[in-house]
C-alpha cells in the first residue's frame, strides 16, 4: 500500500471517527466508531449543547410554581453540565483510541501485513488488554457515583448557592467569593481560625489517645498472665458494637444535670456540675475526647491484637538475653513494628478524627459561644460546616469550608505518610 | 460454583428491575380515580385520626372519583427539596412557621379561603398566621386547624389541703398560684422550704427546662419583647429583632428568680425529659408542656396508680380525673419581681402573660396535579365534624370557634387567648429558624446563674443592665445569623 493512502486513513479518522477504518475496509469497527460519533452528535444536538450553556449560565428563567412556570433549576443544570463534560471527555478518549487504531492500521498496511478481521481483533484485544474490559464498568461507576458528586461539591464552592438563593431562585457563579467570605469577613475569619486551632488539637490528642489506648489494651490482654482473654476482649467489642449515636446520646444523658453522674454527686451533698453546658469549655472538650476513646479504642485494640500476633517472639527472647528491660523492649521492638504496620491506619484515623462530626454534635449541639459565629467552643470545622450549610442553608460557604478542610487534611496526611517508615522503608519487615 | 453465580446474577437483575419498576409516576388507583397523598403528623396517625379522616373523605367522595391516601412520608418531610421533583405530598399538615417558609418560595399554593366552610368561623388572627406578602399582594397559603401553646400540667390531689383558705385570696375558687406568677413563686418557695428530705430534692413547685424559648417565652413576650418587627406595609421585618425590646430584661430577671426555686435540671433538657415521671410521682407540683403531650402525662400517672394496685383501666380513669391541664398563670409582675406579695399589688402592678404559640394547619403543595381535589380535601378536613373528631381523638384546641365554644373548658380558653392576643404566634418567615439557638443559649445561661454562687463561680446576671446587654447580644446573634452571609 502506498504511503499516501495510509496517511489518508489517519487523516480521515481524525476528521470523522471510524472513517479511516472504513477506508481500510474494517467495516464493523468503522461502523462502531461511526455509530459512537453519531450518538455523541445526537446527544450534543438534543441535550449536550444546552447542558453546556446551562453549565455556564446556571439558568436564565426563574420558576414560579404558582404560575406553573417550571423555570430553570440551577443545581440540576450544574449537574447536567458536569455530566456533559464527562461524556465529552469519554468521547475524546474514544476518538483518540480511534486515531491510534487508524495509525496502527496504516503502519500494518505500510508494512504489507494483513489486517485482522473484526472478531480476531476483538479476541486479541480481550487477550492482551483484559484489564481494560474488566475495569471499564467499575470506572464508569466510580466516575458517576464518586467523582461526579465530588466535582459537584467543589463547583458549588464557587457559586452563591444557599441562604435565600435556593431553587426556584437562580444560582450564579461567584468565583472565589465564598473563600473571600470565609477568610476575609471578620466574624467568619475569627471563628474559622479558632475552630481550626481546636480542631488540630482535638485530632492529634484524640488519635493519640485512641491509638495508644487500643495498643495498651491489646498488650494488656496479650499478657500470658491474663486469664480468660476472649472474655475480657468481649467488653470493648460490645462497646464498639453499640451504634455510635446511641452511645453518644447515652453519654449526653449521663453527663446532664439529671443524669446518673450528677445524681451521685448531689446525693453526696455536693452541687451538680454542668459538664456540657455553656461554661463547660475544656471540661466538655475532655469529655469529648474520653467519649471518643470509648467508641474507637476497641477498633485500635482489635487492629493492634492482630499485629501483635504476628510479632516474632524470638526478638523478645534475644532482647531479654541482652538485658533489655520491658520498657526498652516496648519502645525498641513493639512500638516501631506496630507503628510501621499501622501508619496508613493512623493517618486515616487522624483524618477521621479531624472530621469527627458526631461527638460534639450529639454531646453538645445547639449552643453558640460568645466570640464564635454560629458555633460553640467545642465545635469542629465539620460541625461548623453543618451549622452553616444544613442548619442555615449556606451551601456555597459550606462547600468552600469543605474544600479547605480537604486541602488541610490531604496535605497533612500526605506529608506524614511520605515521611513515614511505612512509605520510605516498605521492605523493612518483609 | 458457576451455577450459583449465574443464579445470583439473575436474582440481582430481577431485584433491580423490580425496584426500578417502583420508580413510577404518581399513584393512580385507576384511570378514573384521582389519588391525592395526605401528610399528617405522627400523633394523628398513631391515635387513628388519619385513618378516620381518610375513611370519611373517601366515603364521601367515592362518587366524585377522588381518593385520599396516607402520603406515608416522614412527618417533617422537606417539600422544598422533594416537591419540585414530584415526590412530596399533595396536602400537608404542619405548624404555621414551617408551612409559611414553603410559601415564601411558592412551594405551597395560595388559597381562596372565602370559599371554605371554615372561613367564617375561624378568627382573623388564625388566618393571619398563614398570610404572606409577595410582590405587594397578600396571599393566604394555609388553612388553620388547631392552636398550640405551652400549658401547665398539675395533679389535682397535690393541691394543698388549705388552698381555699390560704391560697385563694380573691375567693374565686381558683388557686391564686394558677392565676398569677407571684403566687406560683410563693407556693413553689413554700414547697422548697418545707422539703424535709435528706438531700432536699423531693418536693418542687413550678418546673420547666428554662432553656426552651417556646415553653418559657412568656418571660420575654409579656414584657414587650417580640421576635420580628413589622414593616410599614405590615409584613415582617427580619432585620428588626426585638428580644431586648420593652421591659424584657425585667422578665428575664423574673425567670432567674423562678429558676432559683428549681434545681440544675432547669438549665438543660433534664426537666423536659423527666417531667412526666416526676409529676406522676409527686416530686414536681406542676410542669410546663404542650397539649399534645397530655397522653404522656396520663400514661405515667396511670402507671403510678397501677403500681399502687389499681387495674389498668381504673388507673387510667383516675389519672384522667386527677391530671389538670390549664393555661399558664395570666399575670406577671410588671417590675419582674416575683418575690412581692401579690396581696400588696394593684392592677397596674401586673402585665398580662403572653405565651409563644403556633397555629397548625393544612397547606396544598404547588406541585400537586390535582389542585381542586386537594381543595375539596382540606375543606372536608376542616369541616365541623372532622375538627370535632380531631379534638376528641387528639385533644387539640381547634381554631373553629363553633367547635371550641361547644366544647368549652380549656379548649375555649385557648381559643379566647388566641383571639385576644395572649398567644404570640411564631412568625411565619424563614428567618425564625435562627432564633432558637441564641435564645436557648442565653436562657440556659440565665437559669444557671442562681446555681453559680454555690458552685464557687461568680454570677453573670445580677442587674437589669446585665440582662439587657445579654438580650441585645441575642438580637445581634440572630441578626448576624440571618444577614452576615447575605452580605
Amino acid at each position: 500500500m502506498n504511503k499516501n493512502k495510509s496517511s489518508y486513513i489517519v487523516f480521515a479518522s481524525r476528521v470523522l471517527m471510524g472513517a479511516g477504518q472504513l477506508l481500510s475496509k474494517q467495516w464493523i469497527k468503522g461502523m462502531l466508531y461511526l455509530t459512537l460519533f453519531g450518538a455523541y452528535l445526537v446527544y450534543m444536538v438534543f441535550a449536550g449543547v444546552k447542558d453546556m450553556i446551562g453549565f455556564f449560565t446556571l439558568g436564565t428563567v426563574k420558576g414560579d410554581a404558582w404560575l406553573g412556570i417550571q423555570g430553570d433549576d440551577s443545581i440540576i443544570m450544574l449537574l447536567r453540565g458536569i455530566l456533559m463534560f464527562f461524556i465529552t471527555g469519554m468521547f475524546v478518549m474514544v476518538h483518540l483510541s480511534n486515531v491510534r487504531d487508524a495509525k496502527m492500521t496504516a503502519s500494518r498496511l505500510n508494512a504489507g501485513k494483513e489486517l485482522p478481521g473484526f472478531l480476531q481483533a476483538v479476541k486479541t484485544y480481550v487477550d492482551k488488554k483484559f484489564y481494560v474490559i474488566a475495569l471499564v464498568l467499575p470506572v464508569i461507576g466510580v466516575l458517576v457515583f464518586n467523582v461526579l458528586p465530588i466535582v459537584f461539591m467543589i463547583l458549588i464552592a464557587f457559586t452563591n448557592y444557599g441562604g435565600d438563593i435556593v431553587p426556584p431562585e437562580l444560582v450564579d457563579w461567584i468565583g472565589l467569593g465564598n473563600f473571600k467570605t470565609v477568610l476575609g469577613l471578620t466574624e467568619i475569619k475569627g471563628t474559622f481560625f479558632k475552630i481550626l486551632g481546636w480542631n488540630f488539637v482535638w485530632a492529634m490528642v484524640a488519635t493519640a489517645v485512641n491509638y495508644f489506648g487500643g495498643l495498651g489494651l491489646a498488650l494488656l490482654l496479650n499478657k500470658k498472665c491474663v486469664k480468660g482473654k476472649a472474655f475480657w476482649r468481649m467488653f470493648p467489642i460490645l462497646a464498639y458494637a453499640v451504634p455510635g449515636f446511641i452511645t453518644l446520646l447515652g453519654f449526653k444523658f449521663m453527663f446532664s444535670y439529671g443524669g446518673p453522674i450528677n445524681y451521685y454527686i448531689t446525693m453526696q451533698g455536693h452541687h451538680a456540675i454542668g459538664f456540657l453546658d455553656i461554661d463547660a469549655g475544656w471540661t466538655a472538650r475532655i469529655i469529648g475526647i474520653a467519649v471518643n476513646a470509648w467508641i474507637t479504642i476497641p477498633t485500635s485494640m482489635l487492629l493492634a491484637t492482630g499485629i501483635l500476633s504476628n510479632m516474632n517472639a524470638d526478638l523478645y527472647d534475644a532482647a531479654s538475653i541482652d538485658g533489655a528491660t520491658k520498657w526498652k523492649q516496648f519502645t525498641k521492638i513493639t512500638l516501631p513494628f506496630v507503628i510501621f504496620s499501622t501508619t496508613p491506619v493512623l493517618i486515616s484515623s487522624f483524618t477521621g478524627n479531624f472530621n469527627n462530626f458526631g461527638i460534639f454534635y450529639f454531646l453538645r449541639g445547639g449552643l453558640y459561644n460568645e466570640g464564635y459565629f454560629l458555633a460553640s467552643d467545642t465545635d469542629l470545622l465539620i460541625n461548623w460546616l453543618y451549622n452553616l450549610s444544613i442548619d442555615n442553608n449556606y451551601y456555597g460557604i459550606g462547600a468552600a469550608i469543605s474544600l479547605i478542610i480537604f486541602i488541610i487534611t490531604s496535605i497533612f496526611s500526605l506529608q506524614v505518610y511520605v515521611r513515614s517508615d511505612a512509605y520510605k522503608k516498605e521492605d523493612t519487615y518483609r | 460454583m458457576a451455577k450459583w453465580k449465574k443464579w445470583l446474577a439473575v436474582a440481582l437483575c430481577m431485584g433491580l428491575t423490580v425496584s426500578l419498576t417502583g420508580c413510577g409516576e404518581k399513584q393512580k388507583a385507576s384511570d378514573e380515580t384521582i389519588v391525592i397523598r395526605i401528610l399528617e403528623n405522627d400523633t394523628a396517625k398513631k391515635e387513628g385520626y388519619l385513618d378516620a379522616l381518610l375513611q370519611a373523605f373517601n366515603e364521601a367522595y367515592k362518587d366524585k372519583g377522588i381518593q385520599a391516601v396516607d402520603a406515608n412520608m416522614e412527618e417533617y418531610t422537606d417539600l422544598a427539596a422533594n416537591g419540585p421533583y414530584g415526590y412530596g405530598p399533595d396536602v400537608l399538615y404542619q405548624a404555621n412557621d414551617k408551612l409559611m417558609t414553603y410559601a415564601e418560595d411558592k412551594h405551597i399554593l395560595p388559597i381562596d379561603i372565602e370559599k371554605l366552610d371554615c372561613y367564617a368561623v375561624t378568627p382573623e388572627v388564625a388566618w393571619d398566621a398563614f398570610k404572606i406578602n409577595i410582590d405587594g399582594a397578600t396571599y393566604t397559603c394555609g388553612i388553620p386547624v388547631n392552636i398550640q401553646e405551652p400549658m401547665l400540667f398539675y395533679r389535682l390531689d397535690k393541691l394543698p389541703e388549705d388552698w381555699e383558705t390560704t391560697w385563694d385570696k380573691d375567693n374565686n375558687k381558683v388557686a391564686d398560684f394558677l392565676e398569677n406568677w407571684n403566687d406560683l413563686y410563693a407556693y413553689s418557695k413554700y414547697l422548697r422550704d418545707n422539703d424535709t428530705s435528706q438531700n432536699k430534692n423531693a418536693q418542687y413547685g413550678f418546673m420547666s427546662s428554662m432553656n426552651n424559648l417556646y415553653l418559657n417565652g412568656e418571660f420575654l413576650l409579656s414584657y414587650g419583647a417580640y421576635v420580628f418587627g413589622s414593616n410599614s406595609d405590615g409584613t415582617l421585618n427580619a432585620a428588626d429583632i426585638g428580644f431586648s425590646a420593652g421591659d424584657s430584661a425585667k422578665g428575664l430577671m423574673a425567670m432567674k428568680q423562678m429558676a432559683a426555686l428549681m434545681n440544675e435540671g432547669c438549665i438543660d433538657d433534664t426537666i423536659t425529659m423527666n417531667r412526666y415521671e416526676k409529676l406522676a410521682d409527686g416530686t414536681y407540683f406542676c410542669a410546663v408542656s404542650t397539649p399534645d403531650t397530655y397522653s404522656l402525662f396520663i400514661e405515667k400517672l396511670a402507671l403510678t396508680y397501677e403500681s399502687e394496685g389499681l387495674t389498668a383501666k381504673a388507673a387510667e380513669e383516675k389519672a384522667k380525673q386527677n391530671l389538670m391541664m390549664v393555661e399558664l398563670p395570666g399575670k406577671l409582675p410588671a417590675d419582674g419581681d416575683l418575690t412581692k406579695d401579690s396581696a400588696s399589688m394593684s392592677d397596674s402592678d401586673w402585665v398580662d402573660t403572653v405565651v409563644m404559640g403556633g397555629v397548625n394547619g393544612y397547606g396544598i403543595s404547588s406541585y400537586t396535579k390535582y389542585r381542586d381535589a386537594c381543595l375539596e380535601f382540606v375543606n372536608f378536613a376542616t369541616s365541623y365534624e372532622m375538627i370535632q373528631t380531631r379534638m376528641n381523638l387528639l385533644g387539640i384546641a381547634p381554631t373553629r370557634s363553633d367547635v371550641a365554644s361547644e366544647s368549652g373548658g380549656v379548649t375555649d380558653m385557648i381559643f379566647s387567648s388566641l383571639a385576644e392576643g395572649r398567644i404570640y404566634l411564631m412568625p411565619s418567615i424563614k428567618a425564625v429558624d435562627q432564633i432558637w439557638v441564641p435564645t436557648h443559649t442565653l436562657m440556659g445561661d440565665v437559669a444557671k446563674d442562681p446555681y453559680r454562687k454555690a458552685a464557687g463561680e461568680t454570677e453573670k446576671y445580677t442587674s437589669l443592665d446585665d440582662m439587657l446587654a445579654a438580650l441585645k447580644k441575642v438580637d445581634k446573634d440572630i441578626y448576624d445569623a440571618v444577614f452576615t452571609l447575605k452580605k
